[in-house]
Parts: C-alpha cells; sequence; structure tokens
C-alpha cells in the first residue's frame, strides 16, 4: 500500500513537473541542463562514433534533467572548427589530442579546463598514457584510445595468391611488385590527408632510428630534420610512392576514398590506425572482406636499429571540458561517467574499436575478432612505443605543413630535402 | 520560317551533332549520379558506364531522406534564402529610390561606396566576420547568414534597381505628389510595382548565389537547428563513409529541389538570369 | 516638390537600412582585419602589435604567389576554353528555332542550380581513378590505363574542368542574350551579300557582341580571383599546394595553422588585389571603347 501511495505522489509529481514545461525548476538539482559535445566522430552507428552516442544516451537517460547535443564533424574539419571555436564559445565538452601540435596552443589560451588528477586513480589508465594530457603537471584531458599504426591486409586475397606477410621492407615492395601484376591495388592510402602519410613517415623512422621519441623531440626543438633517420625514412617513402605501394592518385583521395578500396576487395591492404579495427563488425562491408581482415605492423627496415616489435603507438584522442563552460560541473561529472572503466573501455572492447588508454583486460571473452585479438598480441608483444607522430609534435603552423609537404616529396613535386628543409623552418 | 518543316541538310545535321555533344557533357555525370544511388555500394567498382543494379535499393534514399535531416535542411535553406530575397529586395528598392530620386548632396557617393561591396570578395570577410559574430553572441543563429547573405547580394541588387529606376519616367511619382502622396507610399505603392521586371530578376540571382552558398553556413553554424541543404552532403560523407551508394543518394536527393523547380520555373530564370547579366 | 525630395529625415530612413548592412558586414570586418592584419594573433589568447611583418612574411610566401598563379591560370582557362565555347554553343543555338531550342538552353543550365557540395563531392566521385566515370569512359574507347586526374602537375587542370562544366550554363545563356539582342537587320543584309555561316559568325555576331564579352571576361578574372568554395571541397588545396588559391589559404592559414593575424594580413592583400583587378579591367574596356567610338566618327 505504502508503495502505491509512494507510486501515486511520484507519478503526480513527474505528471506536474511535465505539464509545467521544460523552463520549471523543481530543485536546483534538478535543473535542465543541456551539454554540448564537440565529437571528432560523425558516423554514429559504427565503431568508436557508436560507443561514443550509446553512453550518450545512458547519461541522458539516467539524468533526465539532461540533453546532450552532439556536433560530430570529421578529423580535419573537426580540428579546423575547433580552433575556431577556441576563439569564443568552445561547446562543453570536446575531442582534443594529447599531443604537441594540437593541445600547447590550446592550453596556453586557457580555452580547456583542469581535472583533479587524483579522481582517476582508480580508472585503470594504462601508465603513462595521460602524460600528453599534462602542462606542468597540470591535468587537462583523458586519453581515449591507444592508437597503433598498422596494415590491415586482406587475407583471402594474400590465401589464394598464395602471398605472405612480410617480414621485411624490401618483401613488402617485392609483395607490392606481385599485387600489382594481378591488377589489384597493393595499399591504400589515405593520402589525401597529410596525416597518414606522416604517421607512416614516424613509422619508418622508428624502424630506421629507433629511439623516435627524441630523434623527433630534438628535431623539432631545433627546427632541424637533416638528421639522417629522417632523410633515410622520407627517401624510403618517395621509394615506395614511385614503385606504386600505393593506389594511382593516393595523394588526393580522402579517408573514405582510401578505406573503400580496402574494404571492397580493391586493395590487398589499408594503412590506418587501430581504431578502424571495427571494420570487423561494420555490416556495411561484405562479409567475404569483413572477416578476412587481418593486421601486421610496419616491417623492419634493412640496417635499421628499430626491431619488428618496436611499434609506432601512441595515446592519442581523448576528451576535455571547455574552461568557460557554464554548465562545467555537469561536464565533469558527464566525462567522468564516459571514463568508468565500464563505459568507454568496455563498450569500446565490445564493439571492436581497438585498444582503449584503460586496462581492458578484465572484459576479454575470447569471443572477440580475431582483428582484435591479433592487436592486442601486437601491443603486448610491443618492446618499444615510438610516441606521437611526427606531424602532431611541433606548432600548428608545422603540422599545416608537414601534412601538405609530405604530399609534394611523395608525388615527386618537392625533393626530400626541400621537404626536410621547409618542414624544419615551419618550427620557429 | 520558310518551308512548314526544316529539311534536314548536312550544315544542320552538324549543328545538331554539336548541340547534343554538349547536352550530353552537362547532363550525364547527373545521370550517372542517379544510377549508381539506386545500386548497392559493392556493385559501383564497375568497368561499365552505367551499371543495371541487380536489385534497385531504394533504401539508399530512405536513408538519406531520414538520416541526412532532408526535409529540416531544405526547410532552413529555403526559409534563409526567402528571408535573404525578401530583405535585399526592400532595402535596394529603398536605398536605390533615396541614391537616384531624393535631392541630397552625398547621393552619388553614398550610391558608388554601396555598389563598392561588389568588389569584395565575401571569403575575405571569413575571418574577422566570425569574430564580430561571436562577439555578438549570433554565431549559430539565423542573422550569422542572414547578414552576409543579404550584404552579399545587395550590391548587384542595388545596381539592377538604379538602372531600372532611370528608365521609369518621373510624371507618375509627380501626379501622385500633386495627390498628395508621401515618398514612402510613393515608394512602396506606386514605384515598387512598376519595378516588377527587376524585382524579378534581384530575386532569381540572389536565390542562385546564397543557395548553393555553402563556406559560411559551415563556418557560423554548428548545431542543425539552421544548419543548411549542402550539409545533408557532408555529413553523410562521414556518417556513411564506407557506404558509397547511400552518398549517391544523398547527393542526387540535395540538388533534386533547385533542379525540380529550375525546370518548371525554367523559362522565368532564363529570362531572369539574362537581364541580370546583361545589365550587370 | 522639392521640399518633399529633400526631406532629410526620409532620406535617412530609406538609405540607412542598406548603409548599415554595408557598414556591419562589409566594412567592419574589412577594418577589423586590417588591425589584426597587424598583430601576431593565433586566434586565442592576446593579440601582439607586430608592425608589418605579417606582410614581410607573405611577400617570401610561396605558396600566397602560387595561389595567384593560379587564379591566373584559372582565368586563361575561362577566357580561352569556355568562353569561346560557350560564345560557339550560344550561336549554334541561336540557329536552332523551336522548342529544341528551350529545351538544350535548360538542359545546359541545370548543373548551375545545384549546390556546389554537390558538384564537388560529384566530381571526387568522377575523377576517382578506380570508378570513376572519367577513367571507365577512356576504358570504354579502349585506354586501359588509369588517368590519376589529381596528380600534381595537372590537378589545377581537373579543377578547372570542374568549373567550367559547372558554370559552362551561366556564360552560355550571357552570350545567348546578347546574339539575340543583335538587330535582325544585320543578317539579312549579310545574307543578301551572300556570306556564309562562319562569314557572318566573324564579321557581325562577334563584332556585336564585344561589350557582352567585356563584361563577360571581366567577370571570369574576377570569380577565378575569388574561387574558394569548389577547391575547398574537391581538393582543399592539394596534392601540396598545387592546387591552391588564395581564398582557401587564408582560410587554412587562420583556423588550421593557428595563424589568425596573419591570415586576415592575407585578407587584406587579397581585398586589395580583387578592387585593383576590377578597376584595372574597367579603365583597360572603358578605354578601348572609347576610341572604338572615336574611330566610328
Amino acid at each position: 500500500m505504502k508503495k502505491k501511495v509512494l507510486a501515486t505522489v511520484l507519478s503526480v509529481a513527474m505528471g506536474v513537473t511535465a505539464i509545467t514545461g521544460y523552463g520549471t525548476v523543481v530543485s536546483a538539482a534538478e535543473e535542465d541542463v543541456t551539454l554540448k559535445v564537440f565529437s571528432n566522430l560523425p558516423d554514429r552507428k559504427n565503431g568508436q562514433g557508436l560507443v561514443e552516442q550509446m553512453i550518450i544516451d545512458e547519461y541522458m537517460e539516467a539524468n533526465p534533467n539532461v540533453t546532450i547535443e552532439v556536433e560530430a564533424l570529421d578529423e580535419e574539419a573537426y580540428k579546423t572548427k575547433f580552433k575556431a571555436y577556441a576563439m569564443d564559445g568552445m561547446p562543453d565538452v570536446v575531442s582534443v589530442w594529447g599531443q604537441p601540435a594540437f593541445l600547447d596552443e590550446v592550453l596556453d589560451a586557457g580555452v580547456l579546463t583542469e581535472l583533479n588528477e587524483a579522481d582517476y586513480a582508480d580508472y585503470k589508465f594504462v601508465e603513462g598514457s595521460l602524460d600528453g594530457f599534462k602542462k606542468d603537471g597540470k591535468l587537462y584531458g583523458l586519453p581515449r584510445n591507444t592508437d597503433v599504426a598498422v596494415f590491415y591486409y586482406n587475407q583471402k586475397i594474400f590465401d589464394d595468391n598464395g602471398w605472405k606477410v612480410p617480414a621485411t621492407y624490401d618483401e613488402l615492395l617485392t609483395l607490392a611488385e606481385d599485387i600489382k601484376g594481378k591488377d589489384i591495388i597493393p595499399l591504400a592510402m589515405d593520402g589525401g590527408d597529410g596525416w597518414p602519410m606522416a604517421i607512416y613517415l614516424t613509422d619508418l623512422v622508428n624502424k630506421i632510428g629507433g629511439n623516435t621519441k627524441e630523434i623527433v623531440s630534438d628535431a623539432v626543438k631545433n627546427g632541424d630534420f637533416t638528421a639522417p633517420e629522417f632523410k633515410e625514412a622520407a627517401d624510403l617513402l618517395k621509394k615506395s610512392a614511385d614503385a606504386g605501394l600505393f593506389q594511382d592518385g593516393y595523394d588526393s583521395q580522402d579517408y573514405g576514398t582510401a578505406m573503400n578500396l580496402f574494404t571492397n576487395g580493391q586493395a590487398a591492404m589499408f594503412y590506418m590506425g587501430s581504431w578502424e579495427s571495427s571494420m570487423a563488425l561494420n555490416e556495411d562491408i561484405p562479409e567475404e572482406v569483413r572477416n578476412n581482415i587481418r593486421v601486421f605492423t610496419m616491417p623492419v627496415v634493412a640496417d635499421g636499429k628499430g626491431q619488428a616489435n618496436d611499434i609506432a603507438a601512441w595515446n592519442g584522442g581523448g576528451y576535455a571540458v571547455a574552461s568557460d563552460s557554464e554548465v562545467k560541473e555537469e561536464a565533469v561529472k558527464f566525462l567522468n561517467y564516459m571514463y568508468q572503466p565500464d563505459k568507454l573501455s568496455k563498450y569500446g572492447w565490445e564493439n571492436g574499436v581497438g585498444m582503449s588508454a584503460q586496462d581492458q583486460s578484465e572484459y576479454m571473452t575470447g569471443e572477440e575478432t580475431e582483428l582484435q585479438k591479433q592487436i592486442v598480441q601486437i601491443v603486448k608483444d610491443a618492446t618499444s612505443l615510438s610516441g606521437t607522430p611526427i606531424n602532431d609534435c611541433g606548432p600548428s603552423a608545422f603540422k599545416t605543413s608537414i601534412e601538405s609537404e609530405i604530399q609534394s616529396m611523395s608525388n615527386g613535386t618537392g625533393t626530400v630535402d626541400e621537404f626536410l628543409d621547409t618542414i624544419g623552418k615551419a618550427c620557429k | 520560317m520558310k518551308t512548314g518543316k526544316r529539311k534536314l541538310t548536312p550544315g544542320r545535321t552538324a549543328l545538331w551533332i554539336v548541340l547534343l555533344i554538349v547536352a550530353v557533357i552537362q547532363i550525364f555525370p547527373l545521370i550517372w549520379l542517379t544510377d549508381f544511388s539506386l545500386a548497392s555500394s559493392t556493385e559501383m567498382f564497375t568497368k561499365g558506364l552505367l551499371i543495371i543494379p541487380e536489385k534497385i535499393q531504394w533504401g539508399n534514399y530512405v536513408k538519406a531522406f531520414t538520416d541526412g535531416h532532408f526535409l529540416q535542411y531544405l526547410k532552413n535553406s529555403a526559409l534563409i534564402n526567402g528571408l535573404a530575397v525578401l530583405f535585399v529586395i526592400l532595402i535596394s528598392i529603398m536605398a536605390a529610390y533615396a541614391c537616384r530620386r531624393m535631392q541630397w548632396r552625398l547621393s552619388t557617393t553614398v550610391k558608388t561606396i554601396l555598389l563598392l561591396g561588389m568588389m569584395i570578395p565575401i571569403h575575405a570577410t571569413l575571418l574577422p566576420n566570425y569574430k564580430i559574430y561571436n562577439m555578438l553572441g549570433i554565431t549559430d543563429t539565423i542573422w550569422a547568414l542572414l547578414i552576409p547573405y543579404i550584404a552579399f547580394s545587395l550590391p548587384q541588387a542595388m545596381f539592377l534597381m538604379t538602372s531600372f529606376l532611370d528608365s521609369i519616367p518621373m510624371e507618375l511619382e509627380e501626379a501622385a505628389v500633386m495627390d498628395g502622396c508621401g515618398i514612402y507610399r510613393i515608394v512602396f505603392q506606386i514605384v515598387t510595382p512598376l519595378l516588377k521586371p527587376s524585382i524579378a530578376t534581384v530575386s532569381i540571382m540572389t536565390f542562385l548565389n546564397n543557395w548553393n552558398e555553402f563556406m559560411m553556413a559551415s563556418t557560423y553554424l554548428s548545431s542543425p537547428k539552421w544548419k543548411t541543404l549542402p550539409f545533408s552532403v557532408l555529413e553523410f560523407t562521414g556518417q556513411y563513409s564506407s557506404n558509397y551508394a547511400v552518398q549517391f543518394a544523398v547527393m542526387a536527393l540535395t540538388a533534386a529541389p533547385a533542379v525540380i523547380v529550375y525546370i518548371i520555373l525554367n523559362k522565368h530564370i532564363t529570362k531572369g538570369v539574362a537581364m541580370g547579366a546583361v545589365k550587370g | 516638390m522639392k521640399k518633399l525630395y529633400s526631406n532629410k529625415m526620409v532620406i535617412a530612413s530609406l538609405i540607412l537600412p542598406g548603409l548599415l548592412v554595408f557598414v556591419f558586414a562589409i566594412l567592419a570586418p574589412i577594418c577589423l582585419s586590417v588591425y589584426y592584419g597587424f598583430t601576431d594573433y593565433s586566434g586565442m589568447g592576446t593579440a601582439e602589435y607586430i608592425g608589418l611583418e605579417n606582410y614581410k612574411n607573405l611577400i617570401h610566401d610561396s605558396t600566397f604567389w602560387k595561389s595567384l598563379w593560379h587564379s591566373l591560370l584559372l582565368a586563361v582557362g575561362f577566357i580561352c576554353i569556355q568562353h569561346p565555347l560557350a560564345l560557339i554553343v550560344a550561336a549554334v543555338l541561336d540557329k536552332l528555332q523551336g522548342k529544341a531550342e528551350g529545351v538544350f538552353r535548360c538542359i545546359y543550365f541545370i548543373p548551375n542550380v545545384i549546390s556546389v557540395a554537390v558538384i564537388a563531392y560529384l566530381w571526387k566521385f568522377i575523377y576517382n581513378p578506380d570508378f570513376g566515370l572519367l577513367n571507365n569512359i577512356f576504358k570504354a574507347f579502349g585506354y586501359t590505363g588509369k588517368i590519376n586526374w589529381f596528380d600534381s602537375r595537372i590537378a589545377i587542370w581537373s579543377v578547372l574542368i570542374v568549373l567550367i562544366w559547372h558554370g559552362f550554363g551561366w556564360g552560355m545563356l550571357i552570350y545567348y542574350t546578347g546574339i539575340k539582342n543583335i538587330d535582325p537587320v544585320l543578317y539579312e543584309a549579310a545574307s543578301i551579300d551572300g556570306a556564309n555561316h562562319t562569314q557572318t559568325f566573324l564579321k557581325i555576331t562577334l563584332p556585336q557582341m564585344k561589350s557582352v564579352i567585356q563584361v563577360n571576361v571581366t567577370m571570369a578574372i574576377i570569380s577565378a580571383l575569388k574561387q574558394m568554395e569548389t577547391v575547398y571541397l574537391l581538393t582543399n588545396g592539394g596534392p601540396g599546394d598545387s592546387t591552391q588559391f588564395t581564398a582557401n589559404y587564408l582560410y587554412q592559414q587562420a583556423f588550421k595553422a593557428f595563424k589568425y593575424g596573419y591570415g586576415n594580413a592575407i585578407s587584406v592583400v587579397f581585398i586589395i588585389i580583387c578592387i585593383a583587378a576590377t578597376v584595372l579591367l574597367n579603365i583597360v574596356f572603358a578605354e578601348r571603347s572609347e576610341k572604338r567610338k572615336a574611330v566610328r566618327r
């Protein structure tokens, strides 16, 4: 009986709130809040975007007074608009990258709010993963993924033709010849955006020089890219492009085009970050491709210092809260909600979007896709991680420069030396 | 015409061939677009020019229609453009009348200043305008688009209105003054109806210019509330990056309203553009 | 009457809306651009006055000069390819009377009413080396190689093709109207003299169209300078900077490279160039038409 009374009271109360409409406030805690989330994940039905949307929907259900509005743009468009927003009126919760090219100027301008690191003690963040989001020991954002640069390949095409995963870079180039001979594109490359190629370059530097972090940070600091590692890596990239490793017109084709070549079986390989491992679960992709996607990492380069298990990996994307947000409290609350280990990390795992920046071992069921297991193994076996890709290590002017110049260098419009010279100048 | 039916001389055949080739070049990409939008993504990697879809995929259009916010964006586009046209006509008639008929010292100077806007590249104002609108808090509102749309259509409208106004004799207005009409009544009740042809031209030109505008919309707007039709296409390339067929469908759908309206109003639009162009 | 027409209040109320729009949407931003052009403002934080530094850097900025060069190439492309084609087709269309004339005119103009966003993405697909329409056409004619339409050496011409295709109907329509406005008596006289089609075109149509051609040429050059949207969506200036245009470049500098001050300096120079080009073209054409008048006299 009591319960019933209570229920009646409650439903009456709710009815009243419903009738009086949005504007009326029942109590301070129940005040209607609108959170603006600005995301770099436009595809809300697959992969990471789906995970983000799931958590947002859950949060709104758990907190009926909160409405979350999402604006989502592609990576490049996102970064451009983020900078425009940084001038004034940043949305409440935003995607950020824990990398100097993105974060340094943003933090200098003070547009992101400081987070209390102690709050995240039991969030199981992988060691060192928060570093990129710190400045002067203060934390300004949280990482979402552990990103690994990988070669996705179509195992069926490989098996049908008796091709093997290359162990050295020379083998990769020979393999490319064979693949081309079969009228298949060897490697789909998103060269229209400059950053995947810059990651590729980082990957090569890592295999050639071994200690990428140091080499890169010195070069950026001194604005001098004449170190032999860069020259050799750039030469190798150019040589690969000349040899036809990438598809025709790779330097003008965007992310979607490159990926579609691979997912439609037109290309045998696709170079991209581990975040695309959700391809294995994407129903838009034909089944015979989807089920046969496997990965390998950059093969070793002859005489290079980097070993097979020194991989190009970093903690890149994540989230932060705007410092001038009018609903900062709610925004931080939402941020923390997303990062509860059983949210982003778990859902991400279940949806096959690769590795989060938090310990995911307890969510392993053994039911994961082959692709996922492979990537986990790669990270587990890694002897060293390259850290932030080169293009994201300097100021934005440097990033803009290298991402444009790397196209000119690889397609032969400019020489390797000009390339190294120009990007060096852009650091200053 | 000398004969009832023109004979197909070799000369005329050549004429037809030239015109047909140009027509095919102009229209075939759109046919290709429509064709692919009805296929499935996997069928696209074909060697042929057109594909005969195994099964016609109307579902592509359903996705494009619902996930592309098609109706909402169409409504926004129509509303913003309609308002822009209305304001441009109103302001340009008033300004043109003030500069050409009213007697004051600075009339020519002011007219020149207003026409100067024609030379300013619209995109050069993207950066500062973004800053200004931010300060005023009108980014992501309808004003952020209306103001620049009006401003950059105004000079041309001014130009057309003044030159047309010059060709209207003063007698009618003089008679109205005798009858005791005020200036406002003269402008809106007597002169405006006479300006009908140039009003039509201005409407068409303003509409055509702004309907296709995208740069400012993408810079000044963020939420779907006021986004215009081109955004359907843009948002889809991210959302359906692995489904080409749907991307084709959304392109076809976005292009459709303007094409349909154009085909219906073809004669008027052609006339309007021609008049605007020859005068401008 | 005089009093009524010189009423200051009425004049002010009529002119004010137009003037306000001009000041607010055109003049104020330009002033702000001039101001920020003298600073090192990154878009956030504070702005430091740095004098002419931005302008000095601009002189040495090879991408900026390239973007102007591309505008010039585009203008040449418009003038040498699009306009002759449009003029000839307009003249041919004029010969064709009846219903077909209207149908063709309508078809030619259709691309013009389609949004740039659609056009740019559509052509991205058309140019795709792997399944694009264009390479498939070449294949249909037996050419099996894959052409990379956005190779950095030819990308600018691929952009030009899109722009020509998109704007063809507009140019054609203007010439067509010009031709229709030519006094038919001239043609009758020519046909009595026994002139053939080519002769009439060269001796009557072309000279009569001079003023229309001048207007069109001016518009072609200005629109080449102002080019942004198609390039932004189609190539975003790439590969490298092989299709970079001024407007796109200033946008990138401000919102991507965090050089808002520098971007504004480019805006200022950009505005000056556009005004100078317009004024110059007007002077050139005005002089020539005066000379012609003088000769006729």
